[in-house]
């Protein structure tokens, strides 16, 4: 999986005057858990976007006053009116603890429904997975190569490598729809 | 009506959307008018979604009458809006189809609102 730097600088005071200030000056108070213990800390925001603003899921490698640690992105508070961010929290990964992450879905292939005028509809464009951080992939490559007109391909259909599907089973993650004019030539035969 | 939306202001369904900057009540006829604006402008391509619902009955006294005499008579339906609140998604359609189509909406409603896109959105995706 991709990894984004992202360096953080440790708050000495927390609590609302504290965390106003902090954003008034272009910051974003964010907190790691998971590990031994919780550190609250900041970020220059301007540095958050390439984490957001992309279809991409990273691996972030925290740098805490010194102190490095692999986190991943596990909650990101924004404001209802400015989409501005207000707080984020990130999520320590170890090596032998699986993680619970959502990861981009990327289609392969060209489905023969689209070819017989159907059109590609992907339901789900992240999936919930569960495994070890070394295993995360950056995307979860379907073919649909196979996929016919009116078809759609469900979770429990799909199948990967050391990664644990934690979707519902019968969710549609891409289907190929029958089109309004197609559905209208259908029915006139 | 006091504060920002608390629900309801992000991107739920679609990757562009339509989110007041004000509070208001907007009418039953508001939202269809802006519907149908959307829809005419889309040409019946992509998918549109409503995430406000006009479920508060408003009641009005006739023209003329003096005051007093009991309740006025239920007029039409409006859902309260708060600034934030998601009001249109879109989906299905490339980015300045879905600008244009909820810029014509939004004239159709007695509040400000801003245009929103989904933040992982990228013009060459599949979805």
């Amino acid at each position: 999986m991709k990894t984004i730097d992202i360096k953080g600088f440790k708050r000495e005071e927390t609590g609302k005057s504290a965390t106003k200030q902090l954003r008034q000056a272009g910051s974003v108070p964010c907190v790691l858990y998971g590990g031994e213990e919780v550190a609250h800390f900041s970020t220059p925001q301007k540095d958050m976007r390439n984490l957001f603003y992309t279809p991409n899921v990273y691996i972030v490698k925290l740098n805490i006053d010194g102190k490095e640690v692999n986190a991943i992105l596990q909650d990101v508070q924004f404001h209802p009116v400015t989409d501005e961010v207000i707080h984020i929290d990130f999520l320590q990964i170890k090596d032998d603890k699986p993680v619970v992450i959502e990861i981009p879905v990327k289609l392969e292939g060209f489905a023969e429904g689209v070819k017989a005028g159907g059109k590609l509809q992907l339901e789900m464009r992240k999936l919930k997975v569960k495994a070890l951080a070394k295993d995360l992939p950056d995307t979860l490559n379907i073919n649909i190569d196979h996929l016919g007109l009116g078809k759609a391909t469900q979770v429990g259909e799909l199948n990967f490598e050391n990664l644990e599907l934690l979707n519902a089973k019968n969710a549609v993650v891409v289907a190929v729809r029958l089109t309004r004019a197609a559905r209208a030539a259908q029915q006139k035969a | 009506m006091k504060g920002n939306a608390q629900r309801g202001h992000e991107l739920a369904f679609g990757s562009f959307g339509i989110k007041a900057l004000e509070s208001k009540w907007l009418t039953g006829r508001q939202i269809e008018a802006a519907r149908v604006a959307v829809t005419r402008y889309m040409q019946r391509q992509g998918q549109i979604w409503i995430r406000i619902f006009p479920d508060k009955p408003i009641t009005k006294k006739p023209a003329e009458v003096r005051m007093g005499k009991g309740k006025g008579s239920p007029e039409g339906f409006v859902a309260p809006v708060t600034p934030g609140r998601m009001i249109f998604e879109c989906d299905g359609v490339p980015y300045e189809v879905a600008k244009e189509a909820l810029r014509l909406a939004a004239q159709k409603l007695p509040v400000t609102t801003k245009f929103v896109v989904r933040r992982d959105f990228v013009e060459s995706s599949n979805a």
